[in-house]
């Protein structure tokens, strides 16, 4: 298969993925008066917000390659 | 609030507390937040010695109404100086350039890498949000940002919606944006592969040379989607898939690319120029797609962070980056934190290190590292404390390290001999200051 049909099947591919997957959280996780260890600093995804969007910066501004976790990029003329 | 909200605590005492306010929030029960408002605030220091030098404040806010309504904002300034590398090849003997920002011109000695000593910018970025609940399970964020730098400006509106499903163990989030941009350039949009224009006495190129006129847009979509699942009571997994779309310039103004002998690999002399130098060109549309892939791991006092990020665009870049952190609780309010990130690219279809004299000119091209097959690796150290007051304060030290082909097999002539790819090396210190955390 092509790179290019790949990424042209790509958005179609995650969409199946992403269904089987939320498919499958209904049976994972936890009951509310178990979320004690989860709310603990450290514990969630871009926890720490100045020192990731600095980090984003940096990246953005030295490699072709950007977003992920956040926004894909734009609103700098440094790349 | 959903699985990924942020929560107080750090010590036992805390820890009914916060599981009752987890259960009291999921139950619906008004908890009542300690602090309506916060503010995190940051400093960084960027340096590439004999390069580039960055400082950069930050300071990202957030309000929590009586309604449960949540606004954000945040200020952003950066000032930027010292050398860039223009694209142009090193060469035996010393090189003239015309310098894009106001001087006469410059000259780089034989078999140094051509920089330009005098990239200089700052910039002020603004941006303001809100979150809306809308029932007991879904959000809704609108947000606006702008920018402006002396060349450049931005603006931008976003807007999300997130969805907590099965307990609240699962948040979907819908997610857009849209940034139109503006880029003018200090003497005007080139013309792409062309000949750099003479420097002139009064400072920078001829301006009557710059056919295209004093400025370019580009318009950049991002459409998201992700995933945040608690797997365990120790384990959260966050997904995301992003696409954008990029419509219009995106050729880098300032950089060039040399055109040499097919034989020496010596620079080509030009007309109006000691050397021929072309102004590059890149595509007007951009395709990116991003899967990135997070997850978090409580080991009962430390937590392991692992994160796999997949890039690929139409632009025939391909990109991995991988990243590992640990934070190492030692005590109740204090810890350090190490980081390693790997980070590979192939090189895009247009990108090459010089144009050769007598073959026809490719309908696009850059010689622009940053678009070159590079690996990238940074290590860095955090120690968070909270301190007496009960602000959170953070220190970090990273050290970045990028390198590519310094010899490609197919150099011509003296260009074998030189460092066509010379590894680029940053020190970057973090200074974090946040309020109103509990």
């Amino acid at each position: 298969m092509s790179a290019r049909t790949t990424r042209r099947l790509l958005p179609a591919l995650l969409l199946l993925v992403a269904g089987m997957m939320l498919g499958g959280c209904a049976s994972v996780g936890v009951k509310p008066w178990e979320r004690d260890i989860l709310a603990r600093p450290g514990m969630t995804p871009g926890d720490d917000v100045v020192m990731s969007s600095l980090d984003e910066h940096i990246y953005f501004s030295k490699e072709a390659s950007t977003g992920g976790l956040g926004s894909g990029g734009g609103g700098c003329g440094c790349n | 609030m959903g699985a990924t909200d942020r929560k107080p605590g750090a010590n036992k005492a805390g820890g009914l507390r916060l599981a009752l306010a987890a259960a009291c929030s999921v139950l619906g029960v008004a908890g009542a937040p300690a602090h309506a408002t916060e503010v995190s605030t940051g400093a960084l220091a960027y340096v590439e010695p004999g390069r580039v030098k960055v400082f950069e404040l930050l300071a990202d806010g957030t309000h929590e109404f009586t309604n449960g309504n949540l606004g954000n904002f945040r200020f952003v300034f950066d000032a930027l100086t010292g050398a860039s590398a223009n694209g142009a090849v090193p060469s035996k003997k010393a090189q003239t350039f015309t310098s894009p920002s106001g001087g006469s011109g410059y000259v780089i000695l034989p078999g140094e890498t051509p920089l330009d000593m005098s990239f200089k910018d700052t910039r002020i970025a603004g941006s303001g949000g809100l979150t809306l609940p809308w029932g007991r399970l879904t959000k809704a964020t609108f947000g606006a940002y702008t920018s402006f730098e002396r060349d450049y400006t931005s603006l931008g509106v976003n807007g999300a919606l997130s969805h907590d499903l099965f307990q609240r163990n699962t948040t979907i989030t819908l997610r857009g944006s849209h940034f139109a941009d503006s880029v003018r350039p200090m003497n005007g949009v080139p013309d792409p592969l062309t000949p750099m224009v003479a420097a002139t006495p009064h400072g920078g190129g001829d301006d009557k040379s710059f056919a295209s006129g004093g400025s370019a847009s580009k318009g950049v979509t991002d459409l998201g989607v992700g995933l945040t699942q608690v797997v365990t009571r120790r384990t959260l997994l966050a997904l995301n898939y992003t696409g954008t779309n990029v419509s219009g310039y995106q050729t880098d103004p300032y950089k060039i690319l040399s055109v040499v002998d097919a034989t020496t690999g010596a620079p080509m002399p030009g007309t109006a120029t000691p050397e021929l130098d072309l102004y590059e060109k890149r595509p007007e549309h951009r395709s990116k797609h991003v899967a990135a892939a997070e997850l978090i791991q409580n080991l009962g006092r430390d937590i392991l962070m692992l994160s796999y990020r997949w890039y690929d665009d139409d632009w025939g870049i391909t990109s991995k980056t991988t990243e590992v952190s640990y934070r190492l609780n030692f005590q109740p309010d204090r810890y350090l934190q190490p980081n390693l990130r790997w980070y590979h690219q192939s090189a895009a279809d247009f990108y090459r290190r010089y144009l050769v004299d007598g073959q026809a000119l490719p309908d696009f091209a850059s010689a622009d590292y940053r678009l070159g097959e590079m690996d990238a690796v940074s290590l860095g150290l955090k120690y968070g404390t909270k301190l007496e007051s009960g602000n959170d304060l953070t220190l970090r030290l990273e050290y970045y390290k990028q390198s590519g082909d310094h010899a490609p097999a197919d150099a011509i002539g003296d260009l074998r001999t030189m460092d066509l790819f010379p590894t680029v090396d940053a020190w970057i210190a973090n200074v974090g200051l946040t309020f109103g955390k509990q």
